[in-house]
């Protein structure tokens, strides 16, 4: 499509010619909008643009590198947001009609850091709405596409943050994962996706959606970036109690590793018992080939509780969650509010007429298992299931160093394809939950392509706070297999 | 385990959510469907196991008691659909008489 020279550079790289007065901030920036211009069209990635403020933005950070001033480690890198984060002036809708016109009266911490770093927004991209789905359809703004195949979805809920990083837009977005809602969208758009331990990075600003498993996580087209995100994103924060209040390391190390002798690398043997199209399993063969190739040591791990229950648990605990945080939408503070002559009505109306079907689906569901008499039968169960598979994935890795799996049973659907049936839905996260269900951090990385030429994601599990030991092997791997390309249906560069 | 449709019009009561009689059906079977994967989870032995011990969580953080100086008050009550001087304001709340 539209020529430009920048839509296949790193993060880091921007950063480092930018720092090093070779490139422009407005430049890049405007190069960048120009791209989205042209595609966003298409692919419906963005929400909310944001042009004039990105200009203002890029004239800020020159004058600052003018006066000699090192805007940061992210020094001009053009990022987009997942729409649940809040930005102070720009609406930040969740992608739902009851927060369609809500322009946050603060920042995220994850949105300062962004800017602290030197990062210029853009914009905020689609999601399904309040991050409920794995399709990105389920958007009052309408469907993103993917650019793979824009007739099929990019996944979700983080769809228009992985689609924008797929299709050249950016090198980095930010997503949120609650039960693969960053690393599903990575793996259907052929990109690198990090969902982190529970707690490393500030929530502060992150619209809730299940507050237990809720994460936010880079998107990038290479490890490198996302190692640098990390470094900029991870920091304790008082706004976040459920922060941790650790040192983090400084994730770039994990470019050094050249060897992965004597690591050990546990294949979840559960997945084969999914019907799978025979290019998944060959991606996670492939995957596991390179890490033996590096010294790494393959064992095969079982989770046979995990792989067969967590699905039942995290459907019974993700809606009660999430019945609970969206009973704030009430239709008197902020976004929509219907007109209803006493305040019973108000709340009935203002809900019915804000929320999608599948948010109402699942704040039903919610509701209906913490109800009074079957919170016991329900909820209480699934959180000590929820404890069985903690302890399945600790005892594996007391052996191993790291897990391996698929990261979606299927390559990207067709739109429409599943919309009306939630069920078929949810399996989409069957192999992404359980880690969401466990605090664990998880990467989902390209590993190869189905028979129609779809991206296929392979998913890397770590221990808690492990994350170095997953970027490590990850990068291992994009040693052989290279970075991230831009989609096919994304910007190209005829330079 | 099956869920009437009863239960469902009770439900929405307590999620403060209307819900139209067509879409009822469709919640119903939802609904059955969810409770399949649960019943699933039952026959798993959960003897003795607590909860609510979530391994490895640092705990609350404590901090001072001390009052922070937060000037917004404008910019969230000019989000607000219906305020009233430093209020939010809401519509009748009691019955015709109150």
């Amino acid at each position: 499509m539209k020529i430009m020279s920048y839509h296949n550079m790193s993060a880091a790289s921007v950063a480092r010619k930018i720092r090093s007065g070779e490139f422009s901030v407005s430049d890049i920036v405007r190069a960048c909008l120009e791209c989205i211009g042209n595609m966003d069209g298409t692919l419906n990635a963005l929400i909310t643009r944001e042009d004039q403020k990105a200009l203002q933005r890029a004239a800020f950070l020159e004058k600052a590198i003018a006066s000699g001033e090192d805007p940061g480690p992210l020094a001009g890198v053009p990022v987009i947001v997942k729409d649940n984060m809040c930005t102070r002036d720009i609406r930040t809708t969740c992608a739902s009609r009851i927060l369609a016109d809500w322009r946050p009266p603060y920042n995220s911490t994850v949105v300062e850091a962004l800017e602290n770093a030197g990062a210029v927004i853009l914009g905020k991209s689609n999601m399904d709405e309040f991050a409920m789905g794995s399709s990105t359809e389920h958007s009052a703004f309408g469907p993103c596409r993917n650019p793979w195949d824009t007739e099929r979805v990019p996944g979700g809920s983080s769809g228009g943050s992985a689609a924008a990083v797929a299709a050249g837009y950016v090198p980095l977005a930010l997503g949120s994962d609650t039960g693969g809602s960053i690393r599903q969208p990575a793996s259907l758009c052929g990109i690198y996706g990090l969902k982190p331990t529970y707690g490393l990075i500030s929530r502060y600003g992150l619209i809730a959606f299940a507050s237990s498993l809720d994460q936010i996580g880079p998107f990038t087209r290479n490890v490198e970036d996302l190692a640098l995100a990390l470094n900029v994103l991870a920091k304790p924060d008082h706004r976040d109690s459920t922060c941790s209040r650790k040192a983090r390391p400084d994730y770039l190390e994990a470019l050094e590793t050249g060897s992965l002798s004597g690591k050990k690398v546990g294949l979840v043997k559960e997945f084969r018992n999914y019907r799978l199209p025979p290019e998944i399993s060959a991606s996670v063969d492939r995957i596991l080939k390179i890490l033996q190739e590096a010294g790494a040591i393959i064992e095969e791990v079982s989770l046979p509780v995990t792989m067969t229950s967590g699905l039942g648990a995290y459907y019974i605990i993700a809606p009660a969650e999430a019945s609970s945080n969206l009973a704030r939408y009430d239709g008197v503070r902020y976004g929509l509010s219907a007109e209803a002559d006493d305040l019973l009505s108000l709340y009935l109306k203002t809900r019915k007429a804000g929320f999608g079907s599948e948010v109402k689906r699942r704040i039903l569901t919610g509701t209906y298992v913490l109800s009074s008499g079957y919170y016991d039968a329900y909820y209480l169960t699934a959180q000590k299931v929820r404890q069985i598979i903690t302890r399945e994935f600790a005892e594996a890795f007391s052996r191993v160093d790291t897990l391996i799996m698929p990261t979606s049973p299927s390559p990207a659907f067709r739109i429409g394809e599943l919309v009306d049936d939630p069920i078929q839905m949810y399996m989409m996260d069957v192999f992404t939950l359980p880690v969401n269900l466990a605090g664990l951090p998880g990467l989902s990385l390209n590993g190869g392509y189905s028979a129609e030429g779809l991206p296929l994601g392979v998913q890397m599990v770590g221990p808690k706070w492990g994350e170095l030991e997953i970027l490590s092997m990850a990068h291992v791997i994009e040693r052989e297999l290279g970075p991230a390309p831009i989609a096919p249906g994304g910007v190209t560069d005829e330079n | 385990m099956s869920i009437s449709k009863e239960e469902v019009r009770r439900v929405s009561m307590l999620a403060r959510l209307e819900i139209d009689e067509n879409e009822i059906d469709s919640l119903t079977e939802h609904f059955s469907s969810i409770l399949e994967y649960f019943n699933a989870l039952q026959e798993l032995d959960l003897e003795g196991i607590d909860p609510f011990v979530m391994e490895g969580v640092e705990g609350t953080p404590w901090r001072d008691d001390v009052t922070l100086q937060w000037n917004e008050r404008s910019s969230v009550l000019s989000e607000s659909p219906c305020s009233d001087g430093d209020f939010f304001k809401v519509p009748r709340i009691l019955g015709e008489e109150g």
